[in-house]
């Protein structure tokens, strides 16, 4: 028999278990459970040869592997989360087996039940920000900068339309990043909390504008709409900035036990 | 492999490498060589200016940086075209440290 | 085989994805209940790694399937997670 692990999607508390008959999970087996300490973690066998660590090395490296296995874990974990809240694993927790997983609810449960209290009830909201893109300027402005004053030739005349383009994306910059921060408050006052993400890579997301916020937001489960309104309110006062709502999302943002807490901070 | 597709279809292992079709191999090649130039040219036209705004230049020699720079803008902007790059194309993502080289 | 508890997450998941055409663009959505599908992947990475995803400049080119130069910025990228994520175990990040 080949070495097999066990991959776990998310803890609850209970789980029902024939709504999981009809999932497949990352290694196209089915999904089942482990209980213990009056918790549930979902989980499924897999091989180790693919999700070992040495193998997940590998393939997580391999974007089509990557984006399969992202979405069926996601899928498994949307579907579940239907039945009441519960806290989504991040990829590639892999347990040697059942006991070591009992045992690990048992040691934590009060850190897996306070992070399920703080979620339930709550979903998930993204928010990112781009910077929307400034129409270029014509001509060089007319003024002359710098100590030299005014000189005649070309060269010159480079620097200083060099100097004033360098000035005026810094100070957009600047108003942009002043946007992202305001936004961001605004925003939070309406959520119980909030997680900043790093920015994504332009040339993952396909858009030229840099992205200056990737949040997630918590909120109450019903306040979706009037979030989606906040939203488009704020992008109505800030021309300066474009806005992404995605959701809503299982609590994968907040689903920390608050060992190792994701860190905020605005981009630079 | 068992997991569920995604609709798209598997690709060899080495499909991050570049074959050497003449095309990519200078694509892959030029844009991380033109990314490093144009690093330096951001770094020496910073310099410059702020040698402009200390003072420390004749008009002499501002003319002359400022030609040369000038030129050398002109000449990347020429290479870029050459081999079909946008100014986007001209970066690397260090991951926590962000990109190299600022947006816009 | 290694029998010791593995503790979650078994690695610090951080995808280093090479010089690849992005995978779709980021769709907005304002309504509740995506069909996986719709989701953008980026966004779903965002969530499910920890270490986030990283574009790698790495440029391998190869003749014939033979590998002659490899400029890889990754091990500097694994150096500084190493370093700006304490508690991560140095040896799962393979350096």
């Amino acid at each position: 028999m080949e070495p097999h692990g066990v991959w776990i999607y998310a803890i609850a508390e209970r789980v029902a278990i024939p709504p999981l008959r009809q999932l497949t999970g990352v290694g196209g087996g089915p999904v089942r459970t482990v209980a213990a300490a009056g918790l549930t973690a979902v989980a499924e066998d897999v091989e180790l040869a693919e999700f070992g660590e040495d193998a997940l090395r590998r393939n997580l490296e391999d974007l089509g592997w990557l984006e399969a296995t992202a979405r069926a874990h996601h899928h498994v974990i949307d579907a579940v989360a239907q039945q009441g809240p519960l806290m989504p694993m991040r990829l590639a927790t892999v347990y040697s087996g059942d006991e070591v997983i009992a045992a690990t609810l048992a040691e934590r449960t009060a850190d897996f039940r306070s992070a399920l209290a703080r979620i339930s009830g709550r979903k998930e909201w993204g928010v990112k920000a781009y910077a929307a893109r400034q129409p270029q300027p014509d001509g060089a402005p007319e003024r002359t900068t710098g100590p030299a004053g005014s000189s005649a030739g070309a060269g010159a005349a480079y620097l200083r339309r060099r100097r004033d383009e360098l000035t005026s994306q810094k100070n957009t910059r600047r108003e942009t990043l002043a946007s992202a921060e305001v936004i961001h408050a605004e925003l939070s006052r309406h959520a119980a909390e909030t997680r900043v993400h790093p920015p994504q890579a332009p040339q993952l997301t396909g858009s030229k504008a840099p992205m200056i916020l990737n949040a997630a937001y918590l909120l109450e489960d019903e306040w979706g709409e009037d979030f989606a309104a906040v939203v488009s309110a704020l992008e109505g006062q800030h021309p300066g900035v474009k806005l992404e709502l995605t959701g809503p999302w299982p609590p994968y943002s907040f689903a920390g036990t608050g060992e190792r807490e994701e860190s905020g901070g605005l981009t630079a | 492999m068992t997991i569920p597709a995604s609709g798209e279809q598997t690709t060899p292992a080495r499909r991050h490498r570049i074959d050497a079709d003449p095309q990519s191999v200078e694509r892959g090649l030029v844009s991380l060589v033109l990314t490093i130039v144009e690093l330096l040219r951001q770094l020496m036209e910073r310099q410059a200016l702020r040698r402009v705004d200390q003072g420390t230049l004749t008009d002499e020699q501002i003319e002359k940086i400022g030609w040369t720079l000038m030129s050398l803008e002109q000449k990347m902007a020429e290479l870029r075209e050459h081999f079909g790059l946008e100014p986007e194309d001209l970066n690397l993502d260090l991951g926590p440290l962000g990109p190299l080289l600022p947006y816009e | 085989m290694d029998s010791r508890p593995e503790v979650e997450p078994a690695l610090v998941p951080t995808a280093v994805i090479r010089h690849r055409p992005p995978p779709e663009p980021a769709t907005h959505t304002e309504r509740p209940a995506i069909h996986t599908e719709r989701i953008a992947l980026v966004d779903l990475l965002d969530r499910v790694l920890a270490g986030g995803v990283v574009v790698s400049g790495e440029v391998t080119l190869s003749i014939a399937d033979v590998d002659l130069v490899t400029v890889s910025l990754r091990a500097l990228v694994t150096s500084v997670s190493t370093l700006a994520r304490s508690g991560a175990d140095p040896e799962v990040l393979g350096r």
